[in-house]
């Protein structure tokens, strides 16, 4: 449920209108030394397993099916520079607990901020409010899970110097202003994250993770003869700080750059029907919001979504097969596990292009008799847990890239998109190229820009006529799914795809 | 005033100063809000719970960070804010951080915006159960057998939050909001199941429409998706509804604030004074706007709210400026951001005018898109209805609309007299002549 807060209204503006940067912490505040995720929460706030067997009576105290407990203490820094001066830095800290009571597929929840008994106690009343029957019994003892560990830490972010990180983001205007004479104006920035959770539940789980989130990017203003451009680029994840080296900082320089430079020579393309081939990485984006949304079981389970009776049946040409992975090292969307206490794991959802899977949370997984995927996930202790996507991403198939962009009289080539959205029950879709060419005889034409692609997600998948076999992920820390008023790291990829006819929102008719 | 968050306010100047701080400005927030939602005549979701949060700016030694924290325990918020203090002096001097001048914090109106509901703290739970039951049930019965499931909402919140700064500035501000609406799935031909809303807010229970008319809405906009077809890409009069105007208007919104401005990136940046729309368009920014979900007596950087009008028949009069971007801009401040905006009502309605064109389309949503503010190219996806004869004749769906800025708006034609109260873009249907509306 979307909230409509006045929030913003009453914010400062400096802090509103900003993701509020963060300073880097020393060592000893809020006790955040070490990458071992165990312990930290009764270590720091006192939280024991028998508080949390108290407070999870409470939550069942009129019944339910279960009920669970999601403490979290998140930390989130930025650094920024405008103007050529790494001058601000921002700090957020987010600490509660969600707690939430389930009746079938009904829910009650309560969160405080406060991890005092009686505060957790209020919360967890409210929670056990969506059942209306007697008390129902905990397990005897929590049995707490061990993690394969998917994202692993030599040093927390949170505790890297705010000394060592100030020159990355320096090192990124300079070069970026070094790379072209048409550089104006460069805003760049680094964010580094640590999310700690506890999730233990009336099951008897009990499970603490660490997940580390971190970026670095570049926003860049070129002009040339009066005109100006725009362009960014990042490249992060879940990642040490080891990961940003020299390359990475030339990288994302780079990049940014000549996206704005390239735009310069770019056309808006006619509007119309016409063949669209999706270049690899980035344009994934494409197949999470148009096609990965309407496999989440919640939209299934509600009858809401175009593949609510499509299990086992063909959606796609037999060399699309489509995984939702949260295990990949490293990458944006991996968890070690999901916000239920469910281990994370790798789905098949198009199987040779049979729908073979949704993803599930613990709710869809009991409506659908089977189990979980480990796609159960929240924004914060102050949401509820949907299923959502991890890392989604296709396979690679048997033609090349060249093949692919051979094959079209008169098309366009897509290398990036953004502002994506999707509307389930249709399947429609719209998003925006930021970045891409014509396609004319064979061959890639002029840049083009600042126009919509639209189009049906089931549609595009069944019209998915080549697949190329150079699939890549996306490198970026910084990409954020939103449903239902909840906003969430994941993340995509896919190789150089075909797709037969699409529209194009061009200017001419 | 709450006392309870003046006092920590006036403790958290202090201990910023203390630890090394010029300057600060310290706000902190406090929310409670009851969510519910229904669906097959049951409870779907409750959730219930309060929140607080600190956000300390520092300004020291010409430098500048902030910090937010929801950890309110004092002896965590003295290291806290102690460390922000130490972190900022380790960043560049930046000359144009400064908290504003206190000239800028005086005239704030006497007024009572009435942005509090006198009735919230009657409202029961009972009451929250009843209004969303019916919501549902009134949006069941009038969708019929072609509704798949609807899932009915509401949420109701008090929100206040305290203000002060180490140069004077108290602000204390406190208002309630609700908002209820239903999502609603049909069944169309084949596999298409399209998705209807109908969501409206207001600061006072008793302003809001009934629950029944929110339901019976939201199944009818739902139904009239049915059917949705993609046309011929044709060149068309456009009816954009009232209440997805705002989505027109942010291109114009994000252009005009004072970040862009300065940092290249606003197709705007030298049009002050100039027409960047045709005279039908009006803009207001007014924040004492009685009732208003956007009204306030200060805004962010503490200045005294004032009405404002921001186009005036098509000529940009201001910019959003605040303290900080007004000193890098070297100009006066106006306000960092929006409050309540209205747009001027005009004299027909839309059936009128659609009567009036004969054959258009007339856009009850956008999907998707963007506008750049640097260069004002824009493209965005749109559904809704042509319409024949001035009567709608069939659904569309999956198509475009694509234009620059300043080429679009001087092509409206005309402004409906249906302003939507129930959010604080108050914001009446537009008419567009000569639309490239792009398809097959």
């Amino acid at each position: 449920m979307e909230s409509m807060s006045r929030r913003c209204f009453l914010k400062t503006s400096a802090v509103a209108v900003t993701a509020a940067i963060a300073a880097s912490f020393p060592r000893s505040l809020f006790g955040l030394g070490s990458t071992d995720a165990s312990g930290y929460f009764e270590r720091e706030f006192g939280i024991t397993d028998a508080l949390c067997r108290r407070v999870l009576a409470e939550a069942l105290s009129k019944g339910g099916d279960y009920a669970d407990l999601y403490f979290e203490h998140t930390i989130g820094n930025w650094v920024l520079l405008e103007d050529g001066q790494v001058n601000r830095a921002y700090c957020d800290v987010a600490l509660g607990v969600g707690i939430r009571t389930v009746k079938g597929d009904q829910v009650g929840y309560g969160f405080t901020q406060e991890l005092a008994e009686k505060s957790m106690l209020n919360a967890a009343s409210t929670a056990a409010s969506i059942a209306d029957s007697g008390p129902r019994q905990l397990r005897e003892e929590f049995k707490e899970l061990k993690l394969k560990d998917y994202y692993p830490l030599e040093t927390l972010l949170t505790i890297v110097p705010l000394e060592s990180k100030l020159p990355l983001v320096q090192s990124v205007n300079d070069r970026c202003f070094a790379s072209s004479p048409h550089v104006v104006k460069v805003n760049a920035g680094f964010h580094d994250q640590q999310k700690r959770v506890l999730i233990l539940t009336s099951d008897g789980s009990k499970v603490e993770d660490l997940q580390p989130r971190n970026y670095l990017y570049a926003s860049v203003v070129a002009e040339k003869d009066g005109r100006r451009e725009s362009a960014w680029w990042n490249l992060g994840g879940r990642r040490d700080f080891s990961f940003y080296t020299d390359a990475v900082v030339e990288e994302v320089a780079e990049t940014s750059v000549q996206r704005a430079v390239t735009l310069f020579d770019a056309i808006q393309p006619p509007a119309g029907e016409m063949p669209v081939v999706l270049g690899p990485g980035v344009t994934g984006v494409l197949l999470h919001e148009a096609i990965g949304h309407g496999m989440e079981a919640d939209f299934n389970r509600k009858k809401m979504s175009t593949y609510s009776t499509m299990i086992g049946k063909k959606v796609a040409e037999p060399f699309v097969t489509i995984i939702d992975d949260g295990t990949i090292p490293g990458q944006l969307g991996s968890i070690n596990v999901d916000d239920e206490g469910t281990p994370s794991e790798r789905t098949v959802l198009v199987q040779d292009g049979i729908l073979t899977s949704y993803m599930h949370d613990n709710i869809s997984a009991k409506h659908y008799n089977v189990a979980s995927t480990g796609n159960g996930r929240r924004e914060s202790y102050q949401h509820f847990v949907q299923p959502r996507m991890r890392n989604t991403y296709m396979l690679p198939g048997p033609a090349t890239p060249d093949d692919v962009i051979r094959s079209v009289d008169r098309g366009i080539y897509v290398q990036d998109v953004s502002n994506g959205e999707v509307r389930i029950g249709e399947g429609d879709f719209a998003f925006y190229v930021s970045q891409g060419r014509m396609i004319e005889n064979g061959k890639l034409g002029a840049p083009i820009k600042d126009i919509n692609i639209m189009g049906n997600g089931p549609k595009m998948l069944q019209n998915v006529i080549m697949v190329a076999n150079d699939m890549e992920l996306a490198k970026s820390g910084a990409g954020s799914c939103g449903k239902g008023g909840q906003s969430i790291p994941a993340s995509f990829g896919q190789p150089t795809i075909l797709v037969k006819s699409m529209t194009v929102g061009g200017v001419k008719g | 005033m709450n006392k309870e968050l003046h006092d920590l306010a006036g403790w958290s100047v202090k201990t910023a100063l203390s630890s090394g701080a010029d300057n600060c400005r310290v706000g902190i927030s406090g929310e409670r809000f009851v969510q519910m939602s229904y669906r097959e005549r049951k409870p779907e979701n409750i959730k219930e719970a309060s929140t607080r949060e600190l956000v300390v700016e520092i300004f020291a030694k010409g430098r500048y960070s902030a910090q937010s924290t929801s950890d309110l325990r004092r002896n965590a918020l003295t290291d806290f804010i102690a460390k922000a203090v130490a972190t900022t002096g380790l960043l560049a001097e930046d000359p144009y951080r400064a908290l504003p001048d206190p000239k800028y914090y005086e005239g704030r109106a006497d007024v009572d915006l009435k942005i509090i509901d006198p009735d919230y703290p009657q409202l029961t739970a009972g009451d929250r159960h009843d209004s969303v039951k019916t919501i549902e049930e009134a949006c069941l019965t009038e969708g019929g057998e072609k509704i798949i499931t609807v899932t009915a909402m509401a949420q109701d919140t008090h929100e206040e939050r305290v203000v002060l700064t180490s140069n004077g500035f108290e602000g204390y501000a406190n208002g309630t909001s609700y908002w209820a609406g239903a999502r609603v799935t049909a069944q169309d031909e084949g596999d298409r199941r399209p998705a209807g809303y109908n969501f409206v807010a207001s600061v006072a229970r008793r302003k809001m429409p009934s629950p029944g008319e929110i339901g019976a809405v939201a199944a009818r906009r739902t139904l009239s998706l049915l059917g949705a077809k993609k046309l011929k890409t044709e060149t068309l009069p456009i009816i954009v509804e009232n209440r997805n105007v705002p989505t027109l208007l942010g291109a114009l919104l994000e252009a005009m604030s004072g970040w862009n401005i300065h940092q290249k990136r606003s197709f705007l940046a030298d049009k002050k004074g100039q027409k960047v729309a045709s005279e039908h368009l009006t803009l207001i920014d007014d924040p004492l706007l009685v009732g208003g979900l956007g009204s306030r007596l200060f805004d962010g950087d503490g200045f005294a709210a004032k009405k404002r009008v921001m186009i005036e028949s098509g000529v940009l009069k201001d910019f959003y400026v605040d303290w900080y971007y007004s000193r890098k801009l070297d100009c006066e401040p106006t306000t960092g951001g929006s409050s309540n905006l209205i747009i001027p009502p005009g004299k027909r309605s839309v059936a009128e005018i659609m009567k009036d064109l004969g054959r258009g389309i007339y856009i009850t949503g956008f999907i998707g898109g963007n506008s750049n503010s640097t260069t004002g190219d824009a493209s965005i996806g749109i559904f809704g209805h042509l319409f024949e004869d001035g009567k709608p004749t069939q659904a569309v769906a999956e198509m475009n609309i694509a234009d620059n800025q300043l080429k679009f708006w001087p092509r409206l034609i005309e402004v409906a007299n249906d302003p939507w109260v129930y959010s604080s873009r108050r914001t009446p249907s537009l008419v567009f002549a000569d639309v490239v509306v792009a398809g097959v």
